[in-house]
């Protein structure tokens, strides 16, 4: 199949604004030059205006399907509607050859007082498809909807997972050339999800291409080839996904890693500390084998947390305790001195105490430590940081999906002739 | 249970009038085969987005136009049918209310008139069937101006979500009036038969004189339409410039001769289109057949301007929805 070039982005720039009453003003200007012909200057920002995407330039090839990936509000969603035709770039120029299907909202031609069958009918008229297409592919989406006892039933009453599911089916049997996919795989019941990525990979295999907007970075390393990293309206990283996806590990959400990041607030409790606490957590890290302070692990790689405290006077066995958080909220794991029966001992002044994890069996993603330090006792917590500090797990080539890494083997018996089991 | 549910919703008059209108494709798809693998596809145009891009596309830019409005007829059927049919759904008198509104207003004016506190003298046929068409045409032409209006306003996240000619939604929104209009034509017959009036043969040409009410409505709705995109104060400001019409609008009274009232009939590009239709009843011709034509000729060239005009704005305003 020969390599040929589907979509061309070139420096393309978008700018919105973020007051409701200028964009009225600008809306109007803007209108006006349009219909009687006056060129603008389209370069500049005005007041309250900024590059929702600035200067973004990529390629997507016959059968690829690109990953489009970073925090909330960089432009990843803007960026799909100009691929999509529905607004104009401020700047650059996009070519698209072949038809484009976009999966922006799902079910947003669906009118609730329409029954699922209606719906079809109207919301495949508007993205294009005839009579004959939609006969023929009518028991095709219903099938792929799974909604056979629904599909007579109007919209409104559908749950919203039933709603975005006759959505993706009906965008799944439009049969384009380039599929644009905004956060489709975020909804939806596990089974129907597995259902949408075989869709995807069979599309991909019939040479579409696609482009898939997620914050699923597992959904992303497996499905994408190459990846978009974009932050703030620009490109961050382009190129092959494992990298883009380790710098994106690296670096999280590019906002402050010291901050919470994308932890909501309180999700690994509320930082504590008690006014006459003898003991003070000063810093806490994670090293490496050596001993250095670092931020990416890979998946079996030796871990030491370390936890700098002082004290004020001499405090006889204080417990100390470590949580790992995945960036959910759940706890991967904890322990705390007492648990373990180690007894810490006296200590005085300042010192470390550390937490050795010889084989850190986490899979990709980010990690947030949570420490605390309370009397002998376990029961009067004298300091708790939620936040103390975070790292990013690599999993370099291993194809497992989930929170932990299991060591395991697979083995296969015939039953039918192995003699010991008859 | 499923099945007999199935049956019976396959028969709603919604999917019936949409087969009608495509019996011939479906016909034809019975014998289509799969469609082949993308890659060997031919079909693959390529389509280029630039700043301002819409604004260059020069006179060739019509028949493109012309084009994409051809094949986007079924679009438009199918969304005229949604409107009617999901309108009255979840209603008792379903499409009662479709004339409710029109003969009270209509009864109010007859009570004035025959109380005499309204003195309405000169109209050619009985009052209350002069009002009674009166009003039913106007109701045509303010029903298709707000519901083109609003029609890109209340479809939200289609407009902003969704790549399709978006001129759809608007000439769409003609079906509602349209339909409401022919409902209302029971009650017109009626109070027609009531009091005795009988149009004349020439009445039959009535639909061309609704025509360009209706071209004219779709012009203006075009541009408010983008307008009320921008500034939502434009729907409001139409609601009452609305009501303020129908009273300069010879609705209620004849066409008034002494100046300066006679005015209403020259600057009000509506008037000249409902007198026509008043005309072709009441006497079977055009009494200013002139000021008919230069009406036409406004609806027409406000109906094009009001297209080209949408098409050149609509990307740039459709992330306002």
């Amino acid at each position: 199949m020969p390599a040929d070039t589907i979509i061309s982005v070139q420096g393309v720039s978008k700018k919105f604004c973020r007051s409701l009453k200028r964009t009225m003003l600008y809306g109007v200007r803007d209108v006006a030059c349009d219909l009687f012909g006056f060129s603008q200057n389209s370069n500049g920002l005005r007041p309250d205006e900024f590059w929702a995407l600035d200067d973004v330039s990529f390629e997507v090839k016959r059968g690829e399907c690109l990953g489009v990936i970073g925090p909330n509000g960089a432009g990843k969603s803007t960026l799909l509607k100009l691929l999509g035709g529905i607004t104009l770039p401020d700047k650059g120029r996009i070519k698209v050859t072949g038809r484009v299907g976009a999966l922006l909202e799902l079910g947003a031609g669906f009118h609730p007082m329409l029954t699922g069958r209606e719906n079809i009918h109207l919301t495949g008229t508007i993205l294009g498809l005839g009579e004959k297409d939609i006969a023929e592919t009518f028991d095709a989406i219903v099938d792929f909807a799974d909604l056979k006892e629904f599909i007579d039933v109007p919209v409104k009453y559908y749950s919203s997972g039933m709603y975005v599911r006759l959505g993706y089916a009906i965008a799944a049997h439009l049969d384009r050339d380039v599929l644009l996919i905004d956060e489709v795989l975020a909804v939806g019941d596990v089974g129907f999800r597995a259902k949408c990525v075989r869709h995807i990979q069979n599309f991909l295999e019939r040479g579409g291409s696609v482009i898939l907007v997620s914050h699923d970075l597992g959904a992303v390393g497996s499905l994408c080839e190459p990846t978009l990293l974009m932050k703030s309206g620009q490109t961050w990283r382009f190129g092959p996904t494992e990298e883009v996806l380790n710098v994106y590990y690296t670096y999280g959400d590019g906002r402050s890693t010291s901050g919470h990041g994308a932890m909501p607030a309180g999700q690994t409790g509320q930082d504590s500390y008690s006014e006459n606490a003898p003991v003070a957590i000063v810093d806490v890290s994670a090293l490496n084998v050596a001993g250095r302070k670092q931020s990416i692990f890979r998946t079996g790689e030796a871990m030491t947390i370390c936890v700098e405290f002082t004290t004020a006077e001499p405090v006889e066995n204080p417990v100390f305790g470590v949580a790992i958080y995945n960036t959910h909220g759940a706890r991967c794991h904890a322990i705390t001195t007492l648990t373990d029966d180690w007894r810490v001992g006296p200590v005085n002044g300042r010192a470390t105490i550390k937490l050795r994890y010889p084989q850190l069996n986490l899979l990709a993603g980010r990690y947030i430590v949570a420490v605390s330090v309370s009397d002998a006792t376990g029961l009067n917590c004298w300091q708790y940081i939620g936040f103390s500090c975070d790292f990013f797990v690599d999993q370099h080539c291993r194809r497992d999906t989930g929170q932990i890494f299991l060591p395991h083997e697979w083995s296969i018996n015939d039953l039918d002739d192995s003699p010991e089991i008859s | 249970m499923a099945k007999n549910g199935a049956a019976k919703y396959n028969n709603t008059w919604f999917l019936r009038a949409l087969q009608l209108f495509n019996m011939e494709e479906a016909i034809q798809s019975r014998h289509t085969a799969v469609a082949p693998a993308l890659a060997s596809r031919e079909h693959a145009v390529d389509v280029v987005y630039t700043p301002g891009g819409m604004r260059r596309d020069g006179v060739g830019g019509w028949r493109i136009m012309f084009k994409e409005l051809a094949e986007s007829r079924r679009l438009i059927w199918l969304l005229m049918l949604r409107d009617i049919s999901v309108r009255y759904r979840q209603s008792i008198l379903g499409y009662v209310w479709a004339v409710v509104p029109q003969l009270a207003t209509v009864g109010v004016f007859a009570f004035l008139h025959s109380s005499q506190v309204l003195s309405i003298s000169g109209t050619r046929i009985a009052y209350v069937a002069y009002a009674l068409w009166g009003i039913s045409v106007w109701q045509l032409f303010a029903g298709c101006l707000s519901g083109c209006t609003t029609s890109l306003v209340s479809s939200g996240s289609l407009v902003t979500k969704v790549n399709f000619p978006r001129e759809a939604l608007v000439v769409a929104a003609l079906g509602q009036p349209i339909f409401d209009f022919l409902v209302r034509l029971v009650p017109v017959v009626a109070v027609f038969v009531w009091y005795g009036v009988t149009p004349s043969w020439e009445s039959v040409f009535i639909p061309l004189v609704l025509l360009p009410i209706m071209l004219l409505a779709l012009g203006l709705g075009f541009v408010l339409s983008i307008a009320n995109l921008v500034i939502r104060d434009t729907g409001n400001a139409l609601g009452t410039a609305l009501t303020i019409g129908m009273f300069l609008t010879p609705i209620f009274y004849p066409p008034p001769v002494r100046w300066p009232f006679s005015l209403v009939n020259l600057l009000n590009p509506f008037s000249p289109l409902l007198a026509a239709s008043q005309d072709l009843i009441a006497q079977g011709f055009l009494s200013r057949p002139e000021m008919f034509a230069a009406a036409c000729l406004l609806s027409l060239i406000l109906a094009l301007a009001g297209w080209r005009a949408f098409r050149v704005t609509i990307l740039r305003v459709a992330g306002y929805a």
